[in-house]
Parts: structure tokens; sequence; C-alpha cells
């Protein structure tokens, strides 16, 4: 239990380090921060042009350095808290969960291979989910965790519901009732993909979100 | 009208595909046998059941099965042989003759003549009469009891990655022959485990949207709910003495071993570590073996079924996990290199053997007797079955024709 605390308020000064980054003007190429706590060597690239509006990709590909070529998930445009103000959750509504253009759309994130541990891109996808919550404590979601098909099926079990447990612990930490989260871990019984790569393995190798009505 | 017709025609057509799916039959591919196994030669009985004798002797991979024709002309049964003719052929002659519904089989010494006589009452699985004096002769030559007259629960997929997706539980006879589903859902089905007196599996079903542990007869396909607790129910296996069930249950924080009281439901926590604990297997009534990532990678560790500390058994490789044990031996799968393969040892022996030379094989389970162990590897991208022996000598892919097909649980003997 110790470990995970300390990792989660880890995980928070990491994603307001990001903010705190994405909000500076004529940021040219990128901000990295880099995980020094954990064993993979996780890379996050976040760019912002001239007009001050953010964008960051979620990357899900092999490897744990996250370039914009390599990735799989989606650009984004959005950041929590309009005007780039953490404090102000205009944002963050309901209308949110289907409007492409913001960050609460993208529901899915990636894990490292026989790893729980929350890659530092993700911190603000699964705060921002955190943020709804809290905002709404009504709403309901389920974590649903997936492993790719190495290794053994019970074993990938118990991986892919810690890899939700993960994304539980720090959302909690972002002031919901741990009650509005369900955990589920379906190991690798429930692929996206088929194929027996690097590539795939990534792609199958997640957690989504999905709220109950929405 | 003519729609009403050909709703009807294209809703039989359905209706037909859907129940052949349910019930199609495994290919049966040998892909390897021993050719310095014991050289045995049947001759043909009357209705074929030398065939599956022969084909069960060989996928144990202790036995050469001489070519029909490398002998003319053999006494029928009844008739006078001369088995010491044939020595430099074969060490044994099988001949038979169907009985009253069963089978009557006589097993030679080429090297002394002595002659056995089995007589294998009627079955309505006919081919079980086959495997049954299969037993008998395994049993006979290689002093160990014979596991051919035994059964297999595997697990199928079809439509994987779509939301059609469609799991099936089945059992049918070990060669994969006879198969039959006790039971079909659209969420996860996996981890078939036999009871002691092969009448009843226990399996773990996401039906209810999350996990749960089911046990079914697999004759009356009645079924009961085991453990539905919060978080995972996985991994089930049976106590050699039928009474309990050890599970890998997180109710209470991090994946744990735990044993349920199969009467009354009641659960007794084994481990208590912080690390993912799960895939129990009986080594005996009061001992388990499970995978543990407590020391930073899923390895093998053994506990006394009351609880205590944890032996750690495999040191080679980075992943070692989901052990079976059967007749003091040990199949686990283990990773190196990327590749995840079936390893056999000795249970209480060091070092051990691949048997697999697949990319990413796992789910191992041994016949009974411990000779043979089935597995699922990939064939063509999709998950097949495979069954090895334990020597390695003989190997057979059992593929679906459509979908996965994997986890395979090979049952204790049969009462029945």
């Amino acid at each position: 239990m110790k470990t995970i605390t300390i990792k989660s308020t880890f995980a928070i000064v990491l994603s307001a380090l990001l903010l705190t980054a994405c909000s500076g003007q004529n940021v040219k190429e990128s901000t990295t921060g880099s995980t020094t706590g954990d064993s993979n060597n996780s890379t996050v690239t976040n760019t912002t042009n001239n007009g001050g509006a953010t964008s960051g990709t979620l990357g899900a590909d092999g490897n744990s350095n996250v370039t914009t070529s390599e990735q799989e998930g989606n650009d984004f445009t959005y950041l929590p808290g309009a005007n780039n103000d953490p404090n102000n959750t205009q944002d963050i509504s309901l209308a949110g969960l289907s409007d492409p253009n913001n960050l609460l759309s993208q529901r899915v994130i990636y894990f490292d291979y026989d790893k729980a541990a929350i890659r530092p891109e993700y911190m603000v996808l699964i705060n921002t989910h955190a943020k709804l919550l809290s905002k709404y404590p009504s709403l309901k979601m389920r974590l649903e965790g997936h492993a790719d098909e190495r290794g053994s099926r019970e074993y990938n079990v118990a991986l892919s519901e810690a890899r939700s447990q993960s994304v539980k612990n720090i959302m909690v930490a972002q002031g919901p009732s741990s009650t509005q989260m369900r955990t589920i871990g379906y190991g690798e019984e429930i692929p996206i993909v088929r194929g027996h790569n690097t590539k795939s393995w990534q792609k199958n190798r997640r957690v989504e979100i999905k709220y109950d009505d929405y | 009208m003519t729609n009403t017709f050909i709703y009807k025609f294209l809703l039989s057509i359905l209706l037909f595909i859907s129940s052949a799916s349910a019930m199609a039959e495994l290919e049966l591919r040998i892909s390897k046998t021993s050719d310095d196994g014991i050289p045995i030669y049947l001759a043909n009985i009357p209705g074929g059941a030398n065939g599956i004798i022969e084909a069960d002797l060989k996928r144990s991979g202790r036995f050469t099965v001489i070519p029909r024709n490398k002998i003319n002309e053999i006494p029928t049964y009844g008739k006078t042989l001369n088995a010491g003719a044939y020595s430099s052929i074969a060490d044994y002659i099988v001949r038979g003759k169907p009985l009253s519904g069963g089978l009557e089989v006589e097993l030679t010494s080429t090297s002394d003549n002595a002659k056995t006589i089995y007589k294998i009452s009627s079955n309505n699985n006919t081919r079980r009469i086959a495997h049954q004096a299969a037993d008998k002769i395994y049993e006979k030559i290689t002093r160990e009891k014979g596991a051919f007259d035994t059964r297999l629960a595997y697990v199928t997929v079809t439509n994987k990655t779509s939301d059609n997706r469609m799991f099936r539980l089945y059992v049918s006879d070990s060669d994969g022959h006879s198969p039959k589903a006790i039971l079909s859902s659209r969420l996860p089905v996996m981890s078939p485990a036999w009871s002691p007196d092969a009448n009843q599996l226990a399996y773990v079903s996401f039906e209810e949207n999350s996990s749960a542990i089911y046990v079914q007869n697999i004759f009356t396909g009645k079924k009961r709910k085991i453990s539905a607790r919060d978080g995972i129910n996985g991994a089930p296996a049976w106590s050699p003495d039928g009474k309990r069930l050890a599970m890998s249950l997180s109710v209470n924080g991090s994946p744990d071993i735990y044993t349920a009281n199969i009467s009354n439901g009641q659960i007794t926590r084994v481990t208590t570590s912080s690390a993912i604990d799960t895939e129990p297997t009986w080594s005996g009534t009061n001992s388990l073996v499970f995978t543990s990532n407590r020391g930073g990678s899923p390895q093998l560790y053994r506990i006394a079924a009351s609880g205590g500390s944890a032996q750690r058994l495999t040191f080679d490789g980075k992943y070692n996990s989901a052990a079976d044990i059967a007749n003091k031996k040990l199949a686990f799968v283990r990773g190196n290199r990327g590749a995840f393969n079936i390893a056999i040892k000795s249970l209480n022996g060091s070092g051990a053997d691949i048997l697999s030379n697949g990319q990413l094989d796992e789910s191992p389970t041994l016949s009974p007797n411990g000779a043979m162990v089935a597995y699922t590897t990939l064939k063509n991208g999709d998950n097949t079955l495979a069954v090895v022996s334990d020597n390695a000598e003989a190997r057979q892919f059992l593929t679906s024709p459509v979908g996965d097909v994997r986890e395979p649980a090979w049952s204790p003997y049969l009462n029945q």
C-alpha cells in the first residue's frame, strides 16, 4: 500500500508539472518528463503551437518512448480547465464525453508489458476523468483492464485487474468517491485486435474507461 | 408468401450453421511420432478398433506402430499365432474381434509367445471401448496405468475481436472426438478444472459482467456458483479429496490464494502477499503450488494448504507459471527470451525439459498418468490444442475448423 501512495503522489506532482509546462507560450519543441521511479523509461512529449492551444499525444506503441510518429492514440487539443486554469472545470462536463475535441472523449489507457504502473503521459487523461466523477457524484464508471496474450491466462487476469486498480487509485486521489468506480480484469480474453506482434500486443494492453450511462 | 418462405429458409440455414459449429469436431493431425519406441504390430480388427488403439499408442511417445504391410498374412484372431516368427519386426502383436458390443483383444509377446487376453464391455461411446483396450495394452507393456480413456475439457472462442464473440466450454474424449458443449456465453469463460471423480467441472465465467467461479455437472448440466466476491474470482483447482477448491481471490486487496469448502462455500486464506498470487494447483492433499510475482517476476512457489511461508520452486527463466501436477510430475509455462513454452520436471527433482517449440504456448495440463501434456499453441494465428508425450517423442494438434480452441484440462481417470 505504501508504494501506491508514493506512486500516486509522484503522479500528481508530475501531472502538475505537465500542466505548468504546457501553459507556457512558445514552447518550441518539447517538454520531456521522464519517470525515474519506475523501471521503464517512459517519456512524454507535448508540443505547444503559437496560438496557445495545447496538444499532446497518447501513445500506444510497443516502445516506451512515445513520439508523434509512433502514436496510436488520438491527438487531443484540450487540457482540463478553460484558459489553462486547472481550477476551472467548466469544460469538465457530461457533454464533453461525446465531444471529440474534449479529452473526456478519450477512454483508453495503455500499459507496458507485465506492468500495471501508469505511464506519465496518461496522468492528465486520468485526472480529467476523475474530475468529472468528482463533479457528478452520481456518475459511475467501470475500469476494464486487459492484458496481451503473452504469459498465462489467470496471471493475465490478475495483471489486468491490477492495471484497472492503478487507474482507480489515481482517480480516487482526485476526490471522487471510490464507490463511483468498479474495476474488472478481463485478462487476455477480450483482445481489441488480432495479431501476434508488438504492435497488436500494445493495443491489447489497456484499461478501458466505461461510463455506466454514457 | 415468398418472403416468408425465404425468411424461413434462411433461418433454417442459420440454425443449421450455428448448431454445426457448436458440435464442430476438432481436426486431429499427428505431426510427430516416435521411431524408436517399443515396436508393436496391430492386426486388423473388424470394426476398426485397431486404428483408434494405434493412434493412442502413438501419441504416448512410447511405441512405434509397425505398418500393416510389414507382415503379409497374420493368422486371424482365434487361429494359432507363432509370434516368434515376427520377433525381428515387432516386440508385440495385437489381434482382436468385436464381442457382444464390446471387444476382445489379445496381446502377444514375440519374445516368449506369452498371450494376455482382455475383454472390454460395451459402451454407448464405441470409441471408448478401443481406448480402454489401448489402456490395457499400454499398462501391460509399460507397467504404468494407461490414460487414453479419459476426457478433455477446453474453451473455444469464435469472432474473438468482434461484439459477436462467443465462448464455449466443451468436453470431449481425450483424443478430441465426441465433443459436447456444456456452456456458451458472450462473455469470457475460462480455466476449466476437473473434479477428482471426473463428473464435474469448475470454471470461471464472466457471464454476469464480473468474474465468478462455478461448478457444473457435465452430465446433468446443473451448475452452482461457488464464489462471486468483489474483484477476481479465478483459477479454480479441485483438491484430491474433492472437498475443496483452491482459487485466487482479490476480495481483500491483491490477488491471493484461498481454499473454499465446496459444500458450504466458506473460504480460508492461504497466502497474504501484496503481490499477484494465482494459478494454484494441488500437490497432494495438503500442499499447493502457485504462481506469484512477489519476487519481481512470475515464478512458481509451494505452500502448505493451511498457509505459512512459501518456498520458491523455479529459478531459471524470467517467467514460470501455470503449474499442473500429476503422477509426481509438474508441467508449467516457461517464458524465456520472448518465447513461452511448456516445460516439465519431476516434482521433487531439479532441472526441467522443454516440451514445446511454439512462440506463445500456454495452459499445460497433464494426463492423469503424467505421460502426456495437452497445451495451447498458435497455429496460423489461432489458438489450437496440442498434445505432447512427456519425452517429447510424439506430438499431435487438435485444431478447430472455426476460431480459437484453448485451455485444455485433462480429466482424471474415469469411473464410468
